[in-house]
C-alpha cells in the first residue's frame, strides 16, 4: 500500500490504474482520450473476467431452468426429436383432470404434507436440545460435535442401504428390541414392510440425517447469545429450564426458522432416501410428490411423460416459494 | 490501495482477461463438441448392454468373431435398467450412441424406432436369417399390427411406428412366472416333485413353512411393483378363467372386470398365498429376492428363465433348484397352463452407426446356433436362436426343465406378449400397488381390491376414450 500523498486525480482511480499519477487539469485532448481508451479497456477486461462465469450460469442455470419450464408445456418422451405441445393441460392432468394421474399426485400430496409437518418439527426437537447440551458439556465438546455431525458426513446412498438392512425382519432393530424383551414392538414384516410403519420410518431416517446441520445452527446461535443476558436470569432466580425455555428459546428464534424452511424444503422436494430405501413401498404407502416426479420422469419405460415431470417440479417449485415467503413473513413479524 | 493487478497495463489486462475466458469456457466447447458415435473404424464396433451377466459370454463371442472377420467388438455394460435407459437418452442427445444396442424386446426397440434412434432392419433380416430364431420369437422386433394399433394414441411410448418396420433380433429368450424351489428345503418338508396344481402348490408352501417357518417362504422382489402382477397373478388369473374371460377382466364391461365374480374369483385365489410369503418379501427388489433365496432364506422363490443365471453368479448349483411354470388352479378353465416364451432382449442398431452392415453381421454372427449354444452355457439363459435337440445339454437339466414351462397349444398357452386387450396408457405398476394391499400387505379384501382394480383400469379408459 502506498503512503505517498498524491495530488488530485485520486490516489484510488490512479492506483486502480497503474498509470504514473498526474496533477488535475494536466490532462490535454490527448490525456482524455487516453483515460478513455483506459476505461474501456478497463471495462472490457473486467467484462472477460466475469464472462465466464455470466456465461455459465446462462448455460446451466437460465438455459436449464428455461428447458424446464417449457418442457412442463409438452409432451416428450427424453428421445424424439420434436416436442408436443400440449400447453396447461399438464398442469390441469395432475391437479385433476386426468384420472390416471391426479389421483396418485393426490395420494402422494398426503404422505408429502406428513412429512413436511412431522421431519421439521422433530428435526427441532431434537436438534435444539441437543445443541444445548453440547454446548453446556465441559469436556470433549468437539469430539461430541463430530460424533453428532457424523450422520450429515455419511448420509449417501450407502448409509441409506445400512438403513435397509437395519430395519430389516432379522435386521439389527428387531434384534435389539427382542433381545430387550420388546419382542412385542418388533415388526415381523420389516420397519418398511409395514404400511402403517414405513412412513413414520421414513421420517426417522429423514430425521436422522437432518438433526446435524441443525444442532450446528443451534450451536453457533447458542454461542452467540450475551454471557451477560444468562446471567442476569440467573440473577432473577431463573433455573436452566427456564433459562432455556424463557431465554434461549426465544433468543434463537431465527435460527428455528432458519432449520424449519430448510427442512420445508428438504421433505417437499427430496426423495432420494425414499427412492433408495422404499421405491414409494410397500404398494404406494411411502410414494411422495418429489418421487412422482422421479417416477414420470424415468420410470415410465420411455413413455412421454417427461413434461408432466416437469410440470410437477414447477408445482413443487410454487409451493416452496410460497412457504418461503411465509416463512420469511413470520420471521420478520417475530424479530 | 493498490493490489497487486495493477502493477499490469491496461492492454496485459485485457489480454489476460481474454485468456481466462478462454480457457474457463474451453470446457464448455469440449461438451459441445459431437461425437460421431457409432463407434470407430471399419474394423471395430461398440456394443452396450444392460445384462452383467451377459458381458463375458458376449466377450467371448466377439473374440470368436474377431478370429472369422477381422472386425472387433468392444462389448461394454451399464446398469441397472434404469441407468442404462438414461445412459442411451443421453448418448442419444450427445449424438454418441453405439453401433449396437441390448434393449428389452417389443417394448424399448420400438420407443428407441419411433424416435429415430434405432434402424428400421426389416429389408436386411430376411427368412434365412430369421429362421434361425425359435418360432415363437422369428418376428420379435417387427411392429406388428398388434404392436401398430398400441402406437397410435399420442402418448404411446411407440407413437410414431409403422407397420411392418423391425427395429431389433431377439438374443435371449424365456418367461416369467416361473417358480423355483430349494431342493434341499423342499426334500426336509417331503417334497420331491413339481406340484401338478395351484391348490397342491400351496400343500407344499404349507409344508416348507411348517418345516421352516422362518426360511420356508416364498420370496418376490415386490419393491419392483409389478411383479406380483405380472409375474404370479396373471398367469393365475389366466389359468383360472381361459384367454377371454382372463382378457376381459382389463376390459369396459363390468360383469366381467375385476369387481365382476370372476375377478372376485381370481382375487381370492392369490389372496391364499397370504401366509406364505418370506417376511419382507415386500421390501426387496428383484436381485434382492433371488439374493435371499439364494442364500437360504427362502425356500422357494418367483421369477423367470432369465433368474437362474443370477442364482447361479450367487453361489447356488442350478441343480439344486427345482424349477416349474405358476401351476393352475384344480377347477381352472386350463388346469395345465403353458407360458409363451417371448424374446427378452434383443438388438438393435443405432441410426448413427457408422458402419451398420458390421454391425447387422455381429447380429446375425450371435443367432448362429454354434455360437448361440456356447453364449447360453456362458450366460446361462435361454438364447433365441433354436437349438433343436441340443438344448438340454447346452442349456442344462434345470433350464431345460423352465423351458418345459413353453410346451402348448394356442388355447392353453399364457402369452404375456398380447397386449392390446388393455387400455392405451395402462400403467401396470400402479395397478400392482393396490394389488399389494391384498397381499401381502393386508390392507383389502379381494372385493375392496377389487373395486380399486377395475376403478383405476376404467380411469385409464376414460383416458383413452378421451
Amino acid at each position: 500500500m502506498s503512503t505517498v500523498p498524491r495530488p488530485a486525480l485520486t490516489e484510488t482511480a490512479a492506483a486502480g490504474r497503474g498509470a504514473t499519477p498526474r496533477p488535475a487539469g494536466a490532462a490535454g485532448p490527448g490525456g482524455g482520450r487516453r483515460i478513455r481508451r483506459h476505461r474501456t479497456y478497463e471495462a472490457v477486461s473486467g467484462y472477460l473476467f466475469v464472462a465466464p462465469a455470466v456465461i455459465l450460469f446462462a448455460v446451466m442455470g437460465l438455459y436449464t431452468v428455461g428447458y424446464g419450464f417449457l418442457l412442463s408445456f409438452a409432451q416428450w418422451n427424453g428421445f424424439a426429436p420434436h416436442w408436443d405441445w400440449v400447453g396447461l393441460q399438464n398442469y390441469k392432468d395432475l391437479l385433476w383432470q386426468n384420472p390416471a394421474y391426479a389421483p396418485r399426485l393426490h395420494h402422494a400430496a398426503m404422505h408429502t404434507l406428513y412429512v413436511m409437518i412431522a421431519v421439521p418439527l422433530l428435526t427441532v426437537l431434537v436438534s435444539f436440545p441437543l445443541a444445548v447440551l453440547l454446548n453446556s458439556a465441559k469436556r470433549m465438546q468437539g469430539v461430541l460435535r463430530s460424533v453428532y455431525f457424523v450422520p450429515y458426513v455419511t448420509s449417501g446412498i450407502a448409509v441409506f442401504f445400512a438403513w435397509q438392512y437395519i430395519l430389516q425382519p432379522d435386521g439389527a432393530v428387531n434384534t435389539v428390541l427382542g433381545s430387550l424383551g420388546l419382542g412385542s414392538l418388533s415388526q415381523p414384516q420389516g420397519w418398511l414392510g409395514n404400511p402403517h410403519t414405513a412412513l413414520p420410518t421414513m421420517i426417522v431416517v429423514t430425521v436422522w440425517g437432518a438433526v446435524p446441520v441443525a444442532m450446528l445452527l443451534y450451536l453457533t446461535g447458542l454461542q452467540g447469545i450475551d454471557r451477560s443476558v444468562l446471567e442476569a436470569s440467573q440473577l432473577d432466580g431463573a433455573g436452566w429450564w427456564r433459562t432455556n425455555v424463557s431465554v434461549v428459546w426465544p433468543l434463537v428464534r431465527p435460527i428455528t426458522s432458519i432449520v424449519v424452511l430448510l427442512n420445508l424444503r428438504d421433505s417437499l422436494q427430496g426423495f432420494q432416501t425414499f427412492l433408495v430405501m422404499t421405491n414409494g413401498g410397500p404398494g404406494d404407502h411411502t410414494n411422495v410428490l418429489g418421487l412422482e416426479a422421479y417416477r414420470l420422469a424415468f420410470l415410465k419405460d420411455l413413455a412421454p411423460t417427461l413434461g408432466l415431470a416437469s410440470a410437477l417440479g414447477w408445482l413443487l417449485f410454487a409451493a416452496a416459494l410460497v412457504i418461503a415467503l411465509i416463512n420469511l413473513r413470520v420471521m420478520r413479524s417475530k424479530t | 490501495m493498490r493490489t497487486p493487478f495493477a502493477r499490469f497495463t491496461p492492454k496485459t489486462r485485457l489480454a489476460a482477461g481474454a485468456v481466462a475466458a478462454v480457457l474457463s469456457l474451453s470446457p464448455l466447447a469440449a461438451c459441445g463438441g459431437g461425437s460421431s458415435g457409432g463407434g470407430g473404424d471399419a474394423k471395430s464396433l461398440t456394443m452396450w448392454t444392460f445384462k452383467q451377466s451377459h458381458v463375458a459370454a458376449l466377450k467371448n463371442a466377439a473374440a470368436e468373431f474377431k478370429k472369422q472377420t477381422g472386425i472387433s467388438v468392444d462389448v461394454q455394460a451399464y446398469g441397472p435398467d434404469d441407468a442404462y435407459t438414461t445412459k442411451v437418452q443421453a448418448a442419444a442427445k450427445t449424438h454418441d450412441l453405439p453401433d449396437v444396442l441390448e434393449v428389452h424386446s417389443d417394448g424399448e426397440d420400438f420407443a428407441l424406432g419411433a424416435t429415430g434412434i434405432a434402424k428400421d432392419i426389416s429389408q436386411d433380416v430376411g427368412s434365412d436369417w430369421s429362421g434361425l430364431y425359435q418360432k415363437g420369437v422369428q418376428t420379435s422386433g417387427t411392429v406388428t399390427p398388434a404392436h401398430y394399433k398400441e402406437s397410435i394414441p399420442s402418448d404411446s411410448k411407440s407413437h410414431g411406428v409403422k407397420q411392418g418396420q423391425r427395429f431389433s433380433v431377439p438374443l435371449t429368450s424365456g418367461t416369467f412366472g416361473i417358480v423355483m424351489g430349494n431342493k434341499k428345503a423342499l426334500a426336509a418338508a417331503g417334497i420331491t416333485q413339481p406340484p401338478a396344481s395351484y391348490e397342491e402348490w400351496l400343500a407344499d408352501l404349507k409344508a416348507t413353512t411348517a418345516k421352516d417357518p422362518k426360511n420356508g417362504g416364498v420370496s418376490l422382489g415386490l419393491k419392483v411393483k409389478a411383479t406380483g402382477l405380472t409375474w404370479a397373478l396373471q398367469p393365475l388369473a389366466f389359468a383360472e378363467l381361459g384367454k377371454d374371460k382372463y382378457q376381459a377382466l382389463w376390459g369396459q364391461d363390468a360383469s366381467a372386470d375385476f369387481s365382476s365374480p370372476d375377478g372376485q374369483k381370481v382375487l381370492a385365489a392369490y389372496a391364499q398365498m397370504q401366509p406364505y410369503w418370506m417376511p419382507g418379501t415386500q421390501t426387496l427388489d428383484i436381485d434382492a429376492a433371488d439374493q435371499a433365496f439364494a442364500q437360504g432364506k427362502s425356500a422357494w422363490d418367483i421369477g423367470g428363465t432369465f433368474t437362474l443365471a443370477f442364482l447361479q453368479q450367487n453361489g447356488m448349483n442350478p441343480d439344486d433348484v427345482m424349477a416349474f411354470g405358476f401351476p393352475g388352479p384344480q377347477g381352472g378353465a386350463v388346469p395345465k397352463p403353458a407360458l409363451a416364451p417371448l424374446a427378452l432382449t434383443g438388438l438393435t442398431v443405432s441410426s448413427t452407426s457408422a458402419h451398420p452392415d458390421n454391425a447387422l453381421k455381429w447380429m446375425k454372427f450371435l443367432a448362429q446356433p454354434d455360437v448361440a449354444s456356447k453364449f447360453a452355457k456362458d450366460a446361462t439363459e435361454v438364447p433365441s436362436t433354436e437349438l433343436g435337440a441340443d438344448a438340454a445339454s447346452v442349456m442344462g437339466a434345470t433350464l431345460a426343465d423352465m423351458t418345459k414351462a413353453f410346451e402348448g397349444t394356442p388355447e392353453n398357452t399364457y402369452d404375456p406378449n398380447v397386449n392390446d386387450f388393455r387400455p392405451p396408457g395402462y400403467d401396470q405398476d400402479s395397478m400392482a400397488e393396490i394389488l399389494a394391499d391384498l397381499t401381502p400387505l393386508k390392507q383389502k379384501s379381494p372385493e375392496a381390491t377389487g373395486k380399486a382394480l377395475a376403478k383405476l383400469n376404467n380411469n385409464f379408459w376414460a383416458t383413452a376414450n378421451k
